[in-house]
């Protein structure tokens, strides 16, 4: 199995001479099993390109496979933009978080409503189906096994574990840490005053977390934040390197790859988060590294 | 009156590389008068930027005010609103003024829903600490905002219409064509003519180049070609081709700029993130 990343940034894309390195495209990740198969996990503007790549690949229509980890625009607005959706006989199966809404076909439609987009999703040649995950119940796609994870991001979001070829790997993304904000079904202004019940809700979720990734090689986590931004806006739903190492130190797992880079991280700041978070995950026994559009990881023990 | 480009591009925005020198970021644009008034047009991904820059001054200490016209909806002109930083500073007052969609929803419910809490943490427009002010603008309308008039009409824009929009200010006219297809492009809307007359600056959609167009016909958007028609027609002074493909390496541009140019006497550029121009 190998993973590739097609969008590396959060919020939104951010054009520019100072993202040509790590890029500027948002939330798209490819995984890709040794037979061939795909899942797609998050469908932001990264799978523009993505999309491309694969029709050029394909010699008959596909059946592709999306995990979002919920619907924030970053993380949906590219998929207007796939360009297999609009081959005749493509099938794209859409696995989501069911939040603030009563159905996932009415949400993910509803980006490509007339008012923001001139063609909508159930009007384009491909087939769509939508399938509503739930954290811990796990689902076979082809031969990936895929596990939900619960994360702590305003009106929820979930991670996966993706099981495939001998290996796995986790997509952690978009989440807080797990102790100062517990995010729920409606606006933080900021940080609130957190009830023993949330301590618990916090405590159960952290550590459901970490036992689904012990035995993870790869874990792709939302380090948005520096630790001096996260100080600021700890109530928006995003975390910092350090905080992501802490989890993968907990797991024990052999490799935490820093994701969803905040819009105002440039190319040199990048450098320099790259450098002192491998240094830091060096000595807790994590290798770190950090991503770009581009990138491609091959997972498992046989990979080093 | 100065312009300045923050975002050109179309549809998608696009970094990388082969983007820089016209730039990736989609459609935002902003107009000063020579005492410094402010009016933008539109919200795309480049109003990300020039919102920060605005926190420099004003709209940094709550004291700010400016109008925003939108000539539609589309995601590529509205996705910088929630990333537009002097909407979260309390006391700032912004007039965001646009046709209600051809779908039927109202201006106020469309963004409200494009916040709609699964889609942007923000959960609605009552939580920007701004004052906010919608307004529905009705197409075919002369309005009066500090320091500048505009008039507005409806174009085409596939299978909705887009608000153009003429501005004029300190004696010099703007207008703004940008997302429109009309039903022959060699032969443009009278409606779309009459609003470039003799302005100083004619900014319009030319997301195809005049190769490329056959292949999109219907899409909603005008090849090259298609402003140089509107211009010399109306007598304006200048085309700013706008609201590039998002396929349009910088490359390809300078190749429909040149193209473009040998075929009219009006000075034509190619419109690029950057500075302040004289209109």
């Amino acid at each position: 199995m190998q993973i590739t990343f097609w969008g590396v940034r959060g919020s939104y894309p951010v054009p520019g001479a100072a993202t040509v390195r790590y890029g500027g495209q948002t939330s798209c990740v490819e995984a890709r099993s040794t037979s061939g198969e795909t899942v797609i996990v998050d469908a932001g503007t990264g799978m523009r390109a993505l999309g491309n790549k694969l029709l050029r690949e394909a010699t008959a229509p596909q059946h592709h496979h999306v995990l979002l980890s919920h619907v924030h625009w970053d993380h949906i607005q590219g998929l207007p933009f796939f360009s297999p959706a609009y081959i005749q006989g493509t099938k794209i199966s859409i696995y989501a978080l069911l939040t603030a809404a009563d159905e996932l076909q009415q949400v993910i439609g509803g980006i490509t409503r007339h008012e923001f987009f001139p063609m909508a999703l159930e009007a384009v040649p491909a087939a769509f189906e939508y399938h509503e995950v739930e954290p811990g119940v796990d689902f076979e796609i082809g031969g990936f096994r895929v596990t939900p994870i619960a994360l702590n991001h305003p009106f929820g979001s979930v991670g996966y574990r993706l099981d495939c070829d001998g290996s796995a790997w986790a997509y952690v993304s978009d989440t807080a840490p797990f102790d100062q904000v517990l995010h729920k079904q409606h606006f933080l202004k900021g940080p609130e005053p957190l009830s023993e019940d949330d301590r618990i809700a916090l405590g159960a979720m952290r550590e459901a977390l970490v036992q689904r990734l012990v035995g993870v090689d790869t874990v792709v986590y939302d380090t948005h934040f520096t630790e001096d931004e996260y100080a600021r806006f700890p109530h928006y739903g995003h975390s910092t390197p350090d905080q992501a190492l802490e989890i993968c130190a907990a797991a024990k797992v052999r490799r935490l790859v820093l994701y969803h880079h905040a819009p105002s991280h440039g190319d040199e700041q990048m450098d320099k988060i790259a450098a002192e978070y491998l240094a830091k995950g060096a000595g807790v026994g994590v290798e770190v590294l950090t991503s770009f559009e581009g990138m491609t990881l091959p997972i498992g023990p046989e990979a080093t | 009156m100065k312009i300045r480009f923050w975002g050109v591009r179309g549809s998608f925005a696009m970094s990388g590389r082969d983007f820089l020198r016209y730039g990736g970021n989609t459609s935002s644009v902003e107009l000063l008068t020579d005492a410094g008034q402010r009016l933008l047009i539109d919200l795309g991904t480049g109003a990300t930027e020039l919102g920060k820059q605005l926190m420099a001054g004003e709209f940094g200490k709550g004291q700010g005010s400016v109008p925003i016209l939108l000539s539609h909806t589309h995601l590529d002109h509205i996705q910088g609103l929630p990333f537009f930083t002097p909407f979260f500073i309390k006391g700032n007052e912004i007039r965001i003024l646009g046709a209600s969609p051809s779908s039927g929803m109202s201006l106020e419910s469309t963004l409200q829903n494009q916040l709609a809490p699964h889609y942007s943490p923000l959960n609605g427009l009552e939580n920007l600490a701004a004052g906010v002010s919608i307004e529905t603008l009705t197409p075919g309308s002369t309005i009066t905002l500090p320091g500048f008039e505009v008039r507005t009409v409806a174009v085409p824009h596939g299978s909705m219409w887009t608000t153009a929009f003429r501005v004029t200010a300190d004696g010099k006219t703007v207008t703004y064509l940008s997302d429109v297809e009309y039903p022959n492009v060699d032969d443009p809307l009278a409606e779309a003519i009459d609003l470039a007359r003799d302005a100083d600056l004619l900014v319009h959609d030319a997301m195809h180049a005049d190769h490329d167009y056959d292949l999109r016909r219907g899409w909603g958007h005008s090849p090259a070609r298609a402003g140089v028609v509107v211009a010399e027609r109306a007598g304006a002074k200048k085309l700013a081709l706008f609201h590039h493909s998002p396929d349009a390496t910088d490359d390809m541009i300078d190749e429909v700029v040149s193209r473009t140019a040998a075929r009219t006497a009006v000075p034509v550029f190619a419109a690029a993130e950057g500075s302040y121009l004289d209109v």
